[in-house]
C-alpha cells in the first residue's frame, strides 16, 4: 500500500475513478434501451387488437403483451434487485419519483386522448393510433428519463457533492499539507 | 463533512469497491466481482480487510439453496469515504502548492507553496 498522500494529478485520477464506479452502480439499476421498445410493440399491439373487435383476438392478443409488460418489468426490478440496491430514496428523492409519475401519465394521456378524440371524430383504428401516438412518446421519453434521473443519482450520490469540488472554498483538513512529490 | 485522507481507502481496489458500495445500499457479491473483474479470492480478502477496519459489513444467506452473500457500508465506512472524497477534493482544488526551486537560486527559505514570480 502506498504511505503516502496523492499528488492533485493523483487525486484527481482517484475522484474520476470514484465517479466512474458509481455510475457502474447506477446504469447497473437504470432500465435498458430496448425496454421501451418492447413496452411499446406491446401497447400497440393491445392497440391494435382493440380496434378488430374480435373476441378471440382480444382473449389472446391482449393478455399475451399485458403479460409481457408485466413479466419484463417485474423480471427487470428484481434482477436488479437481486445484483444491488441502490439508495432511492437518498439518490432520487422528489424530482425522480416525479419524473417516473410523469412520465407514466405523459403516455397514457397521450395515448388515450389521441384514442378518444380520434373515436369521437369517427376513426375506424383509434386504438391503433391512440397506443401508436404513446409508444411513440414511451420511446422518446423513456430513454430521456432515464438519462435525467442518471445525471440526478450521480449529484446525489454518496460523495458526489463531490463534483462541486471547484466551487469548494478552503476549509479544514484533518492531515498535514502534503510534503514535495516523492 | 471533514476532509479525512484514508489510507485503506485509497489503495485501488478497495477504492473501487468503496466507491461501488456508496451508491449502493448493498451489493451483492458477484455483482462487485464482476465490475471490478477480480477474482472470488481477491475480492473476499479485499472485502475482509475493509470488514476488519469496521467500513463494510458482510451478510451471508441463502436464497433457495444457494448461498448468497453481500456487503454493505457501514455508518463509519460511508463516513470514511466522504470523508477520504472531500479530502481528495481539497487536494485537487488546491492551487500548486509545490513549486521547484530552479537550481542555483534563492536562499531555500521555504518558498514552498508561493506561487512562481512573473519576471
Amino acid at each position: 500500500m502506498n504511505d503516502s498522500k496523492p499528488a492533485s494529478t493523483d487525486a484527481a485520477g482517484a475522484l474520476a475513478e470514484i465517479q466512474r464506479r458509481q455510475a457502474q452502480v447506477i446504469d447497473a439499476v437504470l432500465v435498458p434501451g430496448w425496454y421501451w421498445w418492447v413496452v411499446a410493440v406491446a401497447m400497440v399491439a393491445i392497440g391494435a387488437a382493440a380496434d378488430t373487435k374480435r373476441p378471440v383476438v382480444l382473449a389472446v392478443a391482449i393478455p399475451v403483451a399485458v403479460l409481457v409488460i408485466a413479466g419484463l418489468t417485474v423480471g427487470m426490478i428484481v434482477g436488479a434487485y437481486r445484483r444491488v440496491q441502490v439508495h432511492s430514496r437518498t439518490l432520487l428523492g422528489g424530482r425522480g419519483a416525479i419524473a417516473i409519475v410523469g412520465l407514466d401519465w405523459l403516455v397514457v394521456g397521450v395515448g388515450l386522448g389521441t384514442a378518444f378524440g380520434l373515436r369521437a371524430a369517427g376513426s375506424r383504428i383509434p386504438g391503433t393510433i391512440g397506443t401508436t401516438a404513446g409508444a411513440v412518446v414511451l420511446v422518446i421519453a423513456g430513454p430521456a428519463v432515464m438519462r435525467y434521473l442518471r445525471g440526478l443519482m450521480l449529484s446525489q450520490r454518496a460523495g458526489g457533492t463531490a463534483w462541486s469540488w471547484r466551487r469548494q472554498s478552503a476549509g479544514s483538513i484533518s492531515d498535514p499539507e502534503p510534503g514535495p512529490a516523492e | 463533512m471533514t476532509a479525512r485522507f484514508d489510507e485503506l481507502i485509497h489503495a485501488p481496489t478497495r477504492l473501487a469497491i468503496v466507491s461501488l458500495l456508496a451508491a449502493a445500499q448493498w451489493a451483492d457479491f458477484k455483482f462487485l466481482r464482476d465490475e471490478l473483474s477480480l477474482s472470488d479470492s481477491a475480492l473476499s480478502k479485499q472485502l475482509s480487510t475493509l470488514e476488519a477496519a469496521g467500513y463494510v459489513h458482510i451478510r451471508k444467506g441463502f436464497v433457495g439453496k444457494r448461498p448468497r452473500t453481500s456487503a454493505r457500508l457501514t455508518t463509519a465506512g460511508r463516513r470514511a469515504f466522504e470523508g477520504h472524497v472531500a479530502a481528495l477534493q481539497k487536494l485537487v482544488a488546491r492551487p500548486m502548492l509545490i513549486v521547484p526551486e530552479p537550481a542555483g537560486r534563492g536562499s531555500g527559505q521555504g518558498d514552498r507553496g508561493t506561487p512562481p514570480r512573473a519576471d
